[in-house]
């Protein structure tokens, strides 16, 4: 199809429209955030000025010195970063397991793992810190406040997902190309490994992102089943909501911080995403 | 000249020679008392407030230097504070071994067994005993830390009373004076009667209209999705018009009129009436307005009188940083109806809500000795007046005569001589062993009322109804 | 052939973990639901009582309230989600320069935590610093004020879920757009289709098991938002959701018993939900098959 210079023109001028359009409509939130952690407590009041006055660091600096600051930091890069692998190794092989084999109820199945992410939070703390700091204890260690706890309680919300997305690329995978590997030797893990892994990467690339982006963000569990040594950065966040008053410019600032890691990820794997988000669209 | 000099090096000399013996003696008892502990950790929960975080970044390391004691201190926000704290003690794990009681949840403590009694373990525990800790050194505030037996169930660590703040600069000035005395038929100074306050919340707020400034004449606080406005209602506004224990007659367990409550009494309807008045004159932030949001509007210079929790008076007052009104801040006892200072001084009522909180042993601790030295530390006198000036709390009768905060008083226009003054015509919270619960009930009336779904009277007779059947659920009621 | 056990064996690791913190806490919560208990009470300790707390609920105003108010939140969110989500879809698939720009920028906010979206937004609308009341009064004269107007809570909430969450429904629309065989839409042209009847007849097909999933993904999380209502809102009239109802009665008012029934309840509602879209999104697949 050919169009004239002018038609082609008036797309591209509907096209950046919608997208300079979205843009600002995005970015404005993040971009306010911005401007108030470059902002002292008395600047933030009076009249609003979308502006940025001046580079005012020491919000960050107040932020990034904090050791605080640096054990949730870390705390949340381990228990995002575990959580996302062995949500990803799960969900390859519970998913490979319900594409390949004839499992009595498995569609049964498939749709309880999904109810998993369904239950409201706030009336499941209350088992879940009796049995983190009770059903596991071992002499005087429990799993209440500890990096293994986040990461396999985060499973529950984040496998479901995992599963649903993955079962779709494993549907996708032609099963005759486990049988011709299987007939040239390779055991189970073998073909998991040479022929499944490859052609499953995209999607199980955005699985592990997406766990590591809830896993990095969540914040209810987090307060509640950690205190000292295993709390995360969003915990850190809601403790800046004080009674003599709220420190905006640091939560700003550490919002922007705690962003950065998540936007690295979405930039380096940009292609995977798309690729990846099919939930079993993909018939060749 | 020269003699002046080496007297004064002398005597420097002679101090610190002194000091220094002080300090080997503490360090001793510390060190000795401490000993059996040395090494185990204690692990506590707090707001992210000030004082706390004095408590843990200052008081914590001192009082590991000296005992070998090491203090986890957890700090987080306030709906947290409370529910970490409840799940713990509830569930009996054991993980804190002080927990941050805030006053008014005391009662519901003490009905759950929650809590060690410090008096009791004190007397038992002789040679833990630290000379200079002596729970009568206390202001009244302590008191409400008391079971009937008068034994403290926590050690005071910040109290605060919600005072009138005024904008000095605004009511000290000449033509407004001279306008507010025109149009009211009196002069212009900070308001005695609710009459005189709504007088001067009116004419702010016009003047700031009428000059194109962000002024309005009063905070309110009146968050629609906070209990920190049935805070300001039932603990402020209600105890200066006559309204206590918020209306609620725990002897019948109601608080309906018709029960011998008052919740939906004349004096409740009058004094919501009256605060949800003030609305028109608070400025738009007000209706999402919590106690943190309050004391901001009010240091950027928004309102020209309000109701302000004590600790943020002394930063809005003084810490330029933050507020925009340092210099200019005038504090008052809160205005009250008639009858009810005197009410209170003859101990028949109180005028407001004596705010705070204080560190306690949960039963469920497992270093409780580790921890009684950890509570004594923070509650010897030595160690207060620099606390107070760090975060605006005092809990000792003595801490009053400090030169620093002789000092920071006069730059909160008095602040801390109110407190100890008229300290004690406020009272802590009713001894409810039901507070959240029945508060939680109340909540969602105060809301629709500011928003003005329902009027002041039904949204009273609502509420009582409703807390009456919430008594009745949990066992309290009739 | 391909023995169960193996497929057993290399399910079992998901199983076991979902078994312990997902349906033992269930038990947990189902048990409590049909007891009176709330530690703060005169009596210590479970009472059971049956089925009251669920015949309390029937009549529980705000309950009920809370529900109609999550049903308005989730329909407005999610619609608008994804007929926007669908339309930028769209445009990503054409090329122009700067697309990947543009779509990592649309990204953004998938990325940022809930609590500090609501933080975000709770800085734009409040009175006093937030920019937008204060150039919605300067502009057009309007008073915005999210504390004393129910509806515009709402309707905040609303649009900073909008603004959360429809990169998410962008992405796999895009996903489900880009697997569209090009074909059966080259076919329509040449048979003289227009751009609607394309739409509607091929691409919407292609496209409904992707639509659908996103649909249910996000109906499961919108159901169970708490924390950036919570920071925007705090649950006030108009943003008082059946998440944060469940989060108030369990937590301020302790009152477990209820607030567990509650939490099946709306548990069971998802659920229900769900399984009408699922059986929606494999009825389609046997379509496939046949």
């Amino acid at each position: 199809m050919t169009l004239s210079l002018r038609q082609r023109l008036g797309r591209y001028f509907a096209t950046y429209g919608v997208w300079i359009v979205m843009t600002i409509v995005t970015l404005l939130p993040i971009w306010w955030m911005f401007v108030v952690s470059m902002r002292t407590r008395v600047e933030l009041f009076g009249r609003p000025n979308l502006a940025l006055s001046r580079l005012f660091t020491e919000n960050y600096i107040n932020v990034l010195t904090d050791s605080a600051f640096q054990r949730y930091m870390t705390n949340s890069l381990i228990i995002s970063t575990s959580n996302a692998l062995l949500v990803m190794a799960l969900a390859l092989l519970a998913t490979y397991a319900l594409s390949r084999y004839k499992l009595a109820g498995s569609d049964n199945i498939f749709f309880w793992l999904i109810t998993n992410r369904m239950a409201p939070p706030a009336a499941f703390l209350l088992p879940l810190f009796i049995m983190f700091t009770r059903s596991f204890r071992i002499g005087t260690w429990t799993l209440y406040d500890t990096h293994i706890g986040l990461i396999l309680l985060y499973c529950v919300f984040n496998l479901p997902f995992a599963i649903w997305l993955l079962k779709g690329v494993m549907d996708g995978i032609p099963i005759e190309l486990d049988d011709a590997a299987g007939i040239d030797g390779a055991g189970l893990f073998g073909v998991l490994r040479h022929v499944i892994l490859p052609l499953a990467a995209p999607g199980l690339a955005i699985t592990g992102i997406l766990s590591w982006v809830f896993a990095w963000n969540e914040y209810l569990f987090a307060a509640n089943l950690t205190s000292v040594h295993a709390r995360t950065i969003t915990t850190g966040l809601a403790e800046f909501v004080t009674v003599t008053g709220t420190n905006w410019g640091e939560l700003a600032a550490m919002s922007m911080i705690t962003l950065i890691p998540s936007a690295i990820i979405v930039i380096l794997a940009q292609r995977y995403i798309v690729m990846g988000l099919t939930f079993g669209a993909i018939k060749e | 000249m020269k003699r002046i000099f080496v007297l004064v090096l002398l005597v420097a000399f002679a101090l610190l020679a002194n000091m220094s013996l002080v300090t080997a003696d503490m360090h001793d008892w510390w060190a000795d008392a401490a000993a059996p502990y040395a090494g185990t950790t204690i692990r506590g929960v707090s707001e992210s407030t000030p004082p706390s975080n004095y408590v843990a970044d200052v008081l914590a390391a001192q009082f590991t230097e000296l005992t070998g004691i090491n203090v986890e201190f957890e700090t987080t926000s306030w709906d947290q504070m409370y529910s970490k704290a409840i799940n713990d003690m509830e569930a009996n794990t054991g993980i804190y071994d002080f927990v941050y009681i805030e006053q008014d949840i005391i009662y519901s403590y003490l009905a759950q067994d929650y809590l060690v009694n410090l008096t009791q373990f004190a007397a038992d525990h002789m040679d833990l005993a630290y000379a200079e800790y002596d729970e009568s050194a206390f202001t009244s505030f302590a008191d409400y830390f008391k079971n009937a037996d008068g034994d403290l169930f926590g050690v005071p660590m910040e109290a605060f009373v919600k005072v009138y703040l005024y904008r000095q600069d605004l009511f000290g000035d000449m033509d407004i004076q001279a306008a507010f005395a025109e149009q009211y038929g009196y002069d212009l100074a900070p308001a005695e009667s609710f009459e005189q306050y709504r007088d001067i919340a009116e004419f702010f707020t016009a003047y700031g209209e009428s000059m194109d400034m962000d002024l309005w004449g009063t905070t309110v606080q009146g968050s629609t999705g906070h209990p920190a406005s049935t805070y300001e209602f039932l603990e402020s506004i209600g105890p200066s018009f006559g309204l206590y224990n918020w209306g609620i007659n725990l002897e019948t367990g109601s608080a309906q009129s018709a029960h011998g409550g008052a919740l939906d009494g004349d004096t409740a309807v009058e004094a919501l009436s009256y605060w949800v008045g003030m609305l028109p004159f608070a400025p738009p932030e007000a209706t999402s307005s919590t106690w943190d949001e309050v004391a901001s509007s009010f240091a950027a210079g928004r309102a020209a009188q309000g109701w302000v929790y004590g600790e943020n008076a002394a930063w809005i007052a003084t810490d330029e940083s933050r507020s925009a009104v340092t210099g200019n801040v005038g504090v008052r006892l809160p205005v009250t109806a008639p009858g009810v200072i005197e009410a209170a001084e003859m101990g028949e009522g109180y005028i407001g809500y004596y705010d705070g909180g204080a560190f306690g042993i949960p039963h469920s601790s497992r270093n409780k000795e580790a921890t009684m030295l950890w509570l004594q530390f923070i509650g010897q006198p030595s160690v207060q007046a620099e606390w107070a000036a760090a975060g605006a709390r005092i809990t000792h009768t003595a801490t009053f005569d400090d030169p620093l905060i002789a000092e920071q008083d006069a730059k909160v226009d008095g602040y801390y001589t109110l407190l100890e003054e008229q300290g004690p015509l406020f009272a802590g919270a009713p001894p409810f062993p039901f507070h959240a619960q029945v508060r939680e009930i109340i909540d969602p009336f105060i809301h629709r009322v500011i928003l003005g779904e329902l009027t002041p009277a039904d949204g009273l007779s609502q509420a009582a109804v409703a807390v009456d059947e919430e008594l009745a659920r949990l066992g309290y009621g009739m | 052939m391909r023995n169960p056990r193996t497929g057993w064996l290399l399910l079992s690791p998901t199983l076991i973990i979902l078994l312990i913190f997902g349906f033992a806490p269930f038990i947990y919560v189902l048990v409590v639901g049909f007891h009176q208990w709330n530690v703060f009470a005169a009596e210590d300790g479970l009472l059971f009582n049956g089925l009251d707390n669920f015949r309390r609920l029937v009549f529980d105003e705000d309950f009920l309230h809370s529900v109609g108010l999550t049903v308005r939140f989730a329909v407005f969110a999610i619609g608008s989600q994804v007929v926007l989500g669908f339309l930028l879809a769209q445009l990503l698939t054409r090329d122009f320069p700067g697309k990947a720009l543009f779509r990592i920028i649309h990204t953004l906010p998938l990325m940022v935590a809930p609590i500090a979206v609501g933080a975000i937004w709770r800085l734009l609308v409040i009175p006093g610093f937030g920019p937008v009341p204060f150039f919605l009064d300067r502009w057009f004269d309007l008073q915005y004020q999210i504390g004393s107007y129910p509806d515009q809570a709402l309707w905040t909430s609303i649009i900073m879920d909008i603004w959360h969450w429809t990169p998410f429904v962008t992405l796999t629309m895009l996903a489900g757009l880009s697997s569209i065989p090009r074909e059966p839409v080259e076919q329509a042209k040449v048979d003289g289709a227009s751009r609607f009847q394309v739409f509607w007849y091929v691409t919407l097909p292609f496209l409904r098991p992707v639509l659908l999933t996103t649909v249910f993904i996000r109906i499961m999380d919108a159901i169970r938002t708490v924390d950036e209502v919570w920071m925007l809102a705090g649950g006030g009239p108009g943003t008082r959701f059946t998440g944060i109802y469940i989060w108030r009665v369990v937590f301020p008012r302790t009152d477990y018993g209820y607030g567990s029934s509650i939490s099946i309840i709306t548990l069971y509602l998802t659920i229900v939900l769900c399984w009408l879209l699922f059986i929606a999104i494999s009825g389609r697949r046997k379509g496939d098959i046949e």
